[in-house]
């Protein structure tokens, strides 16, 4: 089995452990958003295409779980996924660091892409996009960098 | 399986189907509301249906623990509220058989609350709540249900101390409920305070009294009345000296497990055999003589 299909089992666990953190237990806001941190990471060792492929069927696996705005995470995903994949051509980096900034910087954007075309009157566009969607995306980097380590450090990685 | 290359043309494949995946989820977006609804359902019902079916067995253990917890709490509480009855029970018999000891001895005895003080240094002794104001003294007698429990040693308005028979200092004028045998019961220390017994001492040496023979309060000292239950004899100690007996006598009340009391007040002395049939009457023409050994009438009057 090549690394790209130990890659593949490990973005997948990503997405069963997103779903049965939210969806299974039951933790709602405390967990992190490992489908988004899924997407990304992916997106940095898939071509663009499926890339935009991956964020589509993502996005609209976590839209089906939003009661507004469905079709918003698929849009914000097979978006930013694209871009994730053109990034390689612009940085090389697979440092921890590297990861955590793309991370970081690619949840912020999806939870403001999700935000302007969710248009949720409820939430201040203050509130959504300079205090909720940092921390959260803070949250998914560090998980996801986390995770991304320990899989690197698992000997299918090194070989 | 598409494959893509780093060839200017390949990339251009890969920009048009990535926006061809973008526009598909543009459309999903845009599309009208209710077509939203079977999607969600679509999904949910298949590729998150294992996610759906985990979460309500979930709610449903954590319900169950929940409820368990509760249930276990419960019967924790139940069985709390049972150990306190039990006390709550044994307390009641006390009560009971002090007040039907109190209705008998009319107004010799008022009735008191046992309050251990818990020191290793008060070991012997307890407090009562009656005092100087319900008639009690400096050594009145404290009798339980069962017996002589002690001796008040001190006295205010409201409360007194006593020390009980396992007290060193304790003593007490007694005799066998047959009268044949006088001595004076004193502690017997044990290796624990439940070991602990009294010794009848000074019993006459042609004295010969039995196991199991019922000692009493003679009421020679003029402090004790007459008759209270003392303890049972369980055998012989020691012969001192060829001229007297010491007899182990297993007390009839345990300190330990006394909360009500009866003090005795009024007028010191008497005969209260009669509260605790210590001293049975002589059998009558119409019953059978005892044989051998047996209760007697008691020989003469109060100390």
């Amino acid at each position: 089995m090549g690394r790209s299909a130990y890659f593949s089992i490990f973005i997948a666990l990503l997405v069963v452990l997103h779903f049965t953190l939210h969806l299974a237990i039951g933790w709602g806001g405390a967990a992190p958003d490992l489908l988004t941190v899924a997407a990304l990471l992916a997106a940095r060792r898939a071509p663009p295409a499926w890339a935009a492929g991956v964020g589509l069927v993502m996005g609209v696996l976590q839209d089906a779980l939003s009661l507004v705005a469905f079709g918003a995470s698929a849009v914000a995903l097979s978006a930013l996924c694209y871009i994730g994949a053109r990034s390689r051509d612009l940085f090389e980096g697979e440092s921890v660091l590297f990861i955590a900034v793309y991370l970081f910087l690619g949840k912020w954007s999806r939870d403001a892409v999700v935000y302007v075309l969710g248009q949720d009157p409820r939430v201040a566009p203050f509130e959504a996009l300079v205090l909720a969607a940092p921390l959260s995306a803070l949250y998914a980097a560090a998980v996801g960098s986390l995770a991304l380590t320990v899989f690197r450090a698992t000997r299918v990685e090194r070989s | 399986m598409l494959e893509f290359d780093g060839t200017r043309k390949g990339r251009r494949r890969g920009a048009l189907i990535a926006l061809a995946f973008f526009i598909a989820a543009l459309a999903l977006y845009l599309l009208p509301a209710p077509y939203h609804d079977p999607i969600r359902e679509a999904i949910r019902r298949s590729v998150l249906r294992p996610f759906v079916v985990a979460q309500s067995r979930i709610d449903v253990q954590r319900v169950t623990r929940r409820d368990l917890a509760h249930v276990r709490a419960q019967r924790d509480s139940l069985l709390a509220v049972t150990s306190a009855q039990a006390a709550l029970a044994e307390e009641n018999r006390q009560l009971r058989a002090a007040l039907s000891l109190r209705t008998r001895a009319e107004d010799r005895f008022v009735a008191g609350q046992v309050l251990r003080v818990g020191l290793e240094s008060a070991a012997g002794t307890f407090l009562v709540d009656a005092g100087s104001r319900d008639g009690v003294m400096v050594g009145s007698p404290v009798v339980a249900a069962d017996g002589l429990l002690g001796v008040v040693v001190g006295v205010d308005p409201t409360a007194a101390q006593a020390i009980d028979w396992s007290h060193g200092e304790f003593r007490v004028s007694v005799m066998t409920a047959d009268g044949v045998a006088y001595g004076i019961a004193e502690p017997r220390r044990g290796r624990f305070r439940e070991e602990d017994l009294l010794v009848l001492a000074g019993a006459p040496f042609h004295s010969d009294i039995a196991r199991g023979t019922l000692v009493v309060t003679s009421g020679r000292s003029q402090l004790y009345p007459r008759g209270i239950p003392v303890g049972t004899v369980i055998g012989i100690e020691e012969a001192d000296t060829g001229w007297r007996k010491t007899y182990l006598v297993q007390p009839s009340v345990r300190p330990e497990s006394v909360r009500h009391v009866l003090i005795g007040v009024g007028a010191q002395g008497g005969d209260v055999s009669a509260l605790w049939q210590t001293v049975p009457a002589a059998p009558s023409v119409d019953a059978p003589a005892p044989r051998g050994r047996g209760p007697a009438e008691p020989r003469g009057g109060a100390g």
